[in-house]
């Protein structure tokens, strides 16, 4: 923080930005080690905002800034207007290599990228153009940097909703993103409540789908959940530290009633809304939490 | 009962920050000066016909310094604030919270009740701090006079102070009162009931017991016109009622000018809940960050200005502080633009006395050398705007 501050008032050289980033990631890395997580990600931390390297892969101008839904976090409007050219170089969204693996990589989804630009175009064709010129390569580039997981974020499609004629060109952008992918593939609908698009997200072409279960009640959840699941359980909008056991009563009930195909415990949403101490506590809740689900499967 | 004060058509002010100049952060930090930031100080009191500025250069050669010192250096850095301002040609003047730490920061460190608890990204790469509500809150000590009595002294433009709004305050703290986790378990709707009840109890318990008594000591001491800075306010679309709440119950029945700041929201969003902000005398709002730079004064070329007509609409007549500067870029505004921008603004109201002229928020992201040229040329602008109008010129 000190060190990018630095740069943007010419006071510190980027070499102490480097520095100052890869203290923070091997922080990072070293507290979801500890928490025993099974998958890995970098934590974003030199990502301006979620569609930053995207844009920057695209060749496109940040547009003007726009409040991140109902958090006092802002982000550039990518400026999408005209033809969408193809993404030349994706490599911002390559996980750093010191990052142990399997990794996990977080991307925009092509509905909320789609929404959340700035263009001139229609937005069911902007997303198809998203996920064939910018999200795939994106995702390609990722799996054969080491990713086993591509986390699609969809904050949009919670807090705004989405239209029932809009699944249809989502489904088919996400036939693109996960057409002979030799990674696991989730959209993760957060900031909302679920349960009105349940039916439609379980037809999504997708291993699993994450709920947002701060504001999406487990019941409606139901069972015979198709795909995997990724339960949003700590809350990343909140310093109160959750309890492991209340956690794992809420993974036994998603394991005995839900029954999806595979359980992935998470946060509701990113982390980045908590200061770095409360947010490395909160990884450190989900792992315990983590450890005792699988005792118990164990047993 | 709120104070009226009468402003010309037209008056412009700043909204907020500045930057802190690097010898006063360097000396507050203890960390050591070189010679460009002497030169810093010297070029800029030169400029700015800073008086005795020499005084600063020869207690800036002195390092390191004591607790009184570091106060010295910092109304060195109200004062170098204060005249940058009148010398743009500001009307209304503040000093861009040399003496605070950060709007939010500086509240919460003067109230009981809060626990600091680290930072998080903002935007780009601008980080907030963050605190938690811990316990009852109440005003620690009043957090604004030492500063506006040393304005008061150096200011020759008229003063106006800003103060963080509860509704913000709330809004950027964590609530940890009650430390007990959610229940997954247990209903959503149960959940989010008792969610809402705790956040409507925080936010007006702010306004009431933090915000309030600190206005009412400004006011004591002769503040007229205080200027609520909600930059919060629309963060939760279902909360507009509670935010007009927490404003209406800090300022209700005080005697002075209150104005409130909003910025980088949908201020569509506002509407019609501020129809019962009839305490609020102006809203400085930015539009600039939305608007096109071209030149014009057609509704086409100025996208940014559409929602304007709504505040024209409030039922109690505010003016409306007109952001004319985007805070978020090094581009320097021409006066034209910034005339046509004003001009399209009168030509929506029908009325120059209502429209006052601003940067869209505080400039503390820009440099000084950046957001002196674009406070000089919004005046220009403005000067233009009266030429046009058949406005007198400012004095």
């Amino acid at each position: 923080m000190a060190a990018t501050r630095g740069i943007d008032r010419g006071r510190v050289g980027a070499d102490a930005v480097g520095r100052a980033f890869a203290d923070d990631l091997s922080a990072f890395v070293r507290v979801q080690k500890e928490a025993g997580l099974d998958y890995f990600s970098d934590g974003l931390l030199k990502w301006q905002d979620i569609f930053r390297p995207l844009t920057e892969a695209l060749g496109v101008k940040p547009h003007i800034l726009v409040r991140w839904f109902d958090t006092n976090t802002f982000f550039r409007e990518p400026e999408l207007s005209g033809r969408l050219p193809g993404a030349t170089r994706p490599d911002g969204v390559v996980v750093d290599s010191s990052v142990p693996r399997p990794r996990v990589t977080t991307l925009p989804s092509p509905y909320m990228f789609s929404r959340a630009a700035h263009t001139d175009q229609d937005r069911n064709a902007l997303m198809l153009a998203l996920a064939e010129n910018v999200l795939r390569p994106a995702i390609d580039v990722a799996v054969a940097a080491g990713s086993e997981v591509i986390h699609l974020e969809d904050p949009w499609l919670g807090y705004s909703g989405i239209a029932r004629e809009d699944w249809a060109p989502l489904r088919d952008a996400l036939t693109i993103l996960h057409r002979d992918l030799k990674a696991t593939l989730a959209f993760h609908v957060y900031f909302g409540d679920a349960a009105p698009h349940l039916d439609q997200l379980q037809q999504l072409p997708v291993d699993a789908i994450g709920v947002d279960l701060v504001l999406t009640d487990v019941k409606s959840l139901g069972s015979g959940w198709n795909k995997g699941l990724i339960a949003g359980v700590i809350n990343g909008r909140s310093s109160i530290l959750e309890s492991p056991k209340d956690l794992v009563d809420v993974a036994r009930h998603l394991a005995d009633k839900v029954r999806p195909r595979d359980l992935y415990l998470s946060s509701n949403c990113e982390l980045g809304y908590l200061p770095t101490p409360v947010a490395e506590q909160k990884v450190q809740r989900l792992g315990e939490a983590a450890r005792k689900v699988k005792e118990l499967v164990s047993v | 009962m709120n104070q009226v004060v009468d402003h010309k058509p037209l008056l412009t002010h700043e909204v907020g920050s500045l930057d802190k100049p690097g010898w006063r952060v360097k000396a507050y930090a203890g960390k050591p000066l070189d010679d460009k930031d002497l030169e810093e100080a010297r070029t800029w009191g030169e400029r700015l016909q800073v008086p005795e500025y020499e005084r600063l250069l020869d207690l800036l050669r002195h390092a390191p310094f004591s607790k009184e010192q570091k106060a010295e250096l910092q109304r060195w850095s109200s004062l170098y604030a204060v005249r940058l301002e009148e010398s743009a040609g500001l009307d209304v003047v503040y000093d861009g919270e040399q003496q605070r730490t950060e709007m939010y920061d500086w509240a919460v460190s003067h109230a009981n009740g809060f626990e600091r608890r680290g930072s998080v990204r903002a935007f780009d790469n601008k980080y907030y701090s963050k605190a938690a509500v811990v316990g009852s809150i109440s005003l620690g000590s009043p957090f604004h006079n030492a500063e506006f009595s040393y304005l008061v002294s150096v200011a020759e433009a008229e003063l106006k102070i800003p103060v963080t709004g509860a509704y913000t305050i709330a809004d950027w703290s964590f609530d940890e009162r009650n430390r007990t986790p959610e229940k997954l378990l247990q209903p959503a709707a149960e959940r989010s009931r008792q969610r809402k009840a705790a956040r409507r109890d925080f936010v007006l318990e702010v306004a009431r017991n933090l915000i309030r008594p600190n206005l009412e000591a400004l006011i004591k001491l002769g503040a007229r016109w205080i200027q609520v800075d909600e930059p919060g306010a629309s963060t939760e679309a279902d909360e507009l009622d509670l935010f007009v709440d927490s404003f209406n119950a800090s300022v209700e029945g005080l005697n002075a000018m209150f104005s409130t700041h909003l910025c980088f929201s949908d201020y569509n969003l506002f509407f019609p809940a501020i129809e019962r902000m009839e305490h609020c005398q102006q809203f400085a709002v930015g539009f600039a960050n939305y608007d096109s730079r071209e030149l014009g004064t057609s509704d086409e070329a100025r996208p940014g200005y559409h929602v304007i007509k709504k505040f024209r609409d409030l039922p109690y007549k505010p003016a409306l502080g007109l952001g004319v500067l985007d805070i978020h870029s090094d581009f320097i505004e021409s006066p034209e633009l910034v005339r046509d921008r004003v001009l399209y603004a009168v030509k929506v109201f029908g009325d120059a006395n209502r429209i006052h002229v601003t940067p869209d928020c505080g400039l503390r992201t820009r440099s000084w050398k950046v957001a002196y040229e674009k406070l000089r040329n919004m005046t220009a602008g403005v000067r233009l705007a009266r030429q046009q109008l058949g406005l007198p010129a400012a004095e």
